[in-house]
């Protein structure tokens, strides 16, 4: 099977503290790997790491086989790789739509210099063609996700859980190949946490590689192909659901409490 | 065409009026991407020191001047945007606050562009209002076309959150930096048509009161919109103008109206209360601005107030 | 020689930790580019002058007067300029404090007339001779009142509970709310202890300029700007200290380079700071 990501040795130091520690993992093309662990364990620091913000210590990131490199955030999402925010980093200003189609524009625009062209030389009224099929996808994508109704609303006034939708809409518009999704399900009730299970594996169904940070534990069993448990940094199991689940390391660093019988 | 229809001092008036739009502009580009600079003063310099010297130490058309200036003062804006792209907010302010003392200080001890005596003889250009109106006209329709452009989304992403913006795959650095030199070559047109109507300009022409009023214009006018510029521009330059001529409409006012008390005294009192002088009317000018910002603190124009005007009730 | 531009530099440097210090305070509690401060600088040049031309006061009632003035214009311009805009919205508190700069500065032309008024002597002008340097009275009285001033708000902030409370609140908001800081006294008393100083410095600069004028509040507050960021945004110790240094450096480059490049020198520095060290050279916090 093809592998989506290969880390090696990645770590990441603040200060003395290695929020990860030669963190080495594999991720399968066109699997939902799940990523656990308790809080600081170095989960979002990884995903920050995979996008760009942060730049790694050591180790190194192969994405489809190349080499991620030092490139910046932007040219990483341009090679396919999109992530969700765990605390909802919307466009405020911006309606629903509007927020999607920002995530569709480096596939629509080659570089600056061609959005600034296209801005010029549109047709004087109306607007042209790769803009009117900008609005389609978008409008697609929010129906997948069930915003349709609200495309005109302004991301700050969607509901919570809302929000947290129209952030996977804007990840899905840069048409990724790999998808890290941010604790996804916080704060949703029970309904919409089923609602995203069944977007999730629909993601994933499209060919999407998902990497998903979670907390909800039958969330991520029920869906995740794979499982990595992090904690202070250090990956101390992987395996599928069930073979993390019956994990004494697991058992007694994380799942501890609420796995009780 | 245009220079007939109006009086030497009418159209002074429109010129510096139009300069300052333009001027606007160059504030409001860089500041759709979340960049505030004080320092459009100092590439209007550039713009109109490159212009006056192209013109009459080269012998160099205005009409080709005028371009030349425009790129000149751009590639300065990309130069100054580099660091820009690392700070924001007050330090932002403070760097281009900082550049263009810079430039004041070099224009005021460069021998080659006049130094503290200024630049004299500067070619006068008659038609400099066509020139005025038609930029106005072009930027206006290409902010027009930008704010409904993906690029314009892009770049009111990258001023909202830039982290996200980046991280969706926008290329922030470009963005900023086509946004502010854009920006800078806008007003360095706008350096160049003032230096062409003033027909002299020293280093304190462009001085930082300038680059203030530039801020000014755009946060008043409303900075959501690309009508804002305009309209804060246009209303701030013609207010002082307006004050001035109170007066002479009191006195169209019928003596038999104001002939009785208390009428009388109504009168003599605005009367000399309009009696007004510079410092007066600045005076006027300072007080409205600060009502200004607690009464619209986004601005006359917002994208929202513009919404409710063109849609239908209830829309 | 030498002496005597270190001499110079310090004078020249006290004025600016004076206004700088007004800058600072507000910029730290409020997180607000106050803009008019130079107008009130201007305003108790004038102040100062007018005890001294028409009241006929010597110099010390003069300052104590200005300070006061200064003082009270400070608080009318918290409630007319910065407590009535909301600020939520970043630019309009910056915008209405420059309305506030264009009428102050425009009210002392239609008071005061747009030309440069002469400051009375009101020091006897003696010159000392120390060693290789010589010293007039006029300076040392200007660096005496700008070192007791200095050293009055330090013990202020120092010792006194408000004047703990002032800098907690400058130096980090949560941390003052955390402690029980009531921040909108501080804020107000902040008004007050920086329009104040600004004041002083203002009578100060008439006696050592010997001529004052309307429009000497603009510079006065760009190099006030420059001084607060070379001590670092919110700290008084630093813009006391970065007062004087950029006094000294304006005065030696202006001195052994040429007086054209010592205004580039502090812009310079400015902008280098600006990228290099953001939190200014004795660096407490940034902003954002």
């Amino acid at each position: 099977m093809a592998v989506c990501l290969d880390i090696k040795g990645l770590t990441k130091r603040f200060g003395g503290f290695f929020a990860l520690n030669e963190l080495d993992m594999e991720v399968t093309t066109g699997n939902i790997h799940a990523l656990i662990g308790p809080n600081g364990a170095g989960k979002t620091t990884f995903f920050n790491l995979l996008t760009g913000l942060l730049a790694a210590d050591e180790g190194a990131i192969m994405f489809e086989g190349r080499p991620l490199g030092e490139a910046r955030p932007s040219r990483r999402t341009a090679r396919g790789i999109a992530r969700t925010f765990q605390n909802i980093r919307l466009f405020p200003h911006l309606t629903a739509l509007e927020t999607v189609m920002i995530g569709e524009h480096c596939r629509a625009y080659a570089s600056t210099w061609h959005a600034l062209g296209s801005a010029v030389l549109r047709r004087p009224f109306g607007e042209g063609g790769v803009e009117r099929r900008m609005r389609k996808n978008a409008m697609e994508l929010l129906s997948l996700l069930g915003l349709a109704a609200h495309a005109n609303e302004r991301a700050s006034n969607l509901s919570y859980g809302d929000q947290r939708k129209l952030e996977i809409a804007r990840a899905l518009a840069t048409q990724p190949r790999l998808l890290l999704l941010d604790e996804p399900g916080a704060g949703l009730n029970p309904n919409e946490t089923a609602a995203l299970d069944e977007t999730i594996t629909r993601i994933r169904d499209r060919g999407i590689t998902v990497v998903l940070i979670e907390h909800d534990m039958n969330l991520v069993m029920g869906i995740s192909d794979r499982v990595t448990v992090l904690n202070f940094g250090t990956k101390i199991a992987e395996g599928t659901p069930g073979e993390v689940q019956a994990h004494p390391a697991v058992l007694e660093a994380y799942l501890g409490e609420d796995v009780k019988p | 065409m245009l220079h007939d229809l109006f009086d030497g001092y009418t159209r002074s008036i429109l010129v510096f009026t139009g300069v300052n739009v333009l001027a606007a502009y160059s504030f409001y580009l860089p500041f759709k991407t979340g960049q505030v600079s004080l320092g459009q003063a100092g590439f209007m310099a550039i713009g109109a020191y490159a212009s006056a010297v192209l013109t009459q130490k080269f012998g160099v058309p205005f009409a080709a001047a005028l371009p030349v200036a425009a790129v000149v003062a751009g590639m300065m804006g990309v130069l100054v945007g580099f660091p820009a792209l690392r700070i924001k907010g007050i330090y932002l302010l403070l760097l281009t606050l900082g550049f263009a003392e810079i430039v004041q200080v070099i224009t005021l001890s460069w021998d080659f562009v006049g130094g503290a005596q200024g630049f004299r003889q500067i070619p006068f250009i008659p038609s400099i209002l066509e020139y005025v109106v038609a930029l106005i006209i072009v930027l206006v329709l290409f902010f027009a076309r930008l704010e409904r452009s993906s690029l314009g989304r892009a770049m009111d992403a990258v001023h909202q959150d830039e982290t996200a913006a980046e991280v969706m795959g926008l290329d922030v650095v470009r963005i900023k930096l086509l946004a502010f030199g854009l920006g800078a070559a806008i007003a360095g047109l706008a350096g160049a048509l003032y230096a062409h109507h003033a027909t002299y300009i020293d280093s304190n022409s462009f001085n930082i009161m300038v680059g203030v009023e530039i801020l000014m214009f755009v946060i008043i006018g409303g900075s959501s919109t690309y009508w804002g510029p305009l309209l804060g521009a246009g209303f701030l330059t013609l207010l002082p103008e307006f004050l001035r001529t109170l007066r002479d409409w009191l006195e169209l006012v019928p003596v038999a109206w104001t002939d009785f008390f208390p009428m009388n005294r109504v009168y003599d009192f605005l009367h000399d209360a309009l009696d007004f002088e510079n410092a007066k009317r600045l005076i006027v000018y300072g007080i409205i601005i600060m009502v200004m910002m607690i009464l619209r603190p986004d601005g006359l124009l917002t994208r929202d107030s513009l919404r409710r005007l063109t849609m239908p009730r209830g829309a | 020689m030498i002496y005597q531009q270190l001499i110079n530099g310090l004078m020249l440097g006290a004025s600016y930790s004076l206004i700088a210090i007004g800058y600072t305070l507000i910029f730290g509690v409020l997180n607000l580019l106050y803009f008019a401060h130079g107008e009130v600088f201007m305003v108790g040049a004038f102040v100062g002058l007018y005890l001294v031309v028409y009241g006929g006061a010597n110099i010390y009632v003069a300052l104590a007067g200005a300070a006061i003035a200064c003082a009270a214009l400070g608080i009318v311009a918290f409630y007319v300029s910065v407590r009535p805009v909301p600020k939520d919205r970043p630019l309009a508190p910056l915008i209405s404090t420059i309305g506030l700069t264009i009428v102050l500065q425009n009210l002392a032309v239609y008071i005061f007339g747009g030309q440069q008024v002469a400051f009375p002597e009101t020091i006897r002008q003696e010159l000392y001779h120390v060693g290789p340097v010589t010293i007039s009275s006029v300076q040392i009285f200007i660096l005496v009142v700008a070192v007791a001033a200095m050293g009055g708000l330090w013990l202020f902030i120092e010792r006194t509970k408000l004047g703990r409370a002032i800098r907690a609140t400058a130096e980090n908001h949560e941390t003052a709310a955390l402690l029980g800081v009531d921040v909108n006294r501080v804020v107000l008393v902040t008004f007050v202890i920086g329009s104040g100083i600004a004041g002083i410095a203002g009578v100060l600069d008439g006696v050592k300029n010997s001529g004052i004028s309307p429009f000497m509040g603009l510079g006065a507050a760009v190099k006030g700007l420059v001084v607060m960021l070379l001590g670092g945004l919110g700290n008084v110790v630093g813009a006391m200290v970065g007062g004087l240094m950029l006094g000294l450096i304006e005065i030696l480059s202006a001195a052994y380079i040429g007086t054209t490049e010592r205004d580039l020198f502090s812009f310079l520095i400015l902008i280098l700071i600006l990228l290099y060290r953001p939190t200014g050279l004795f660096g407490t916090r940034t902003a954002e």
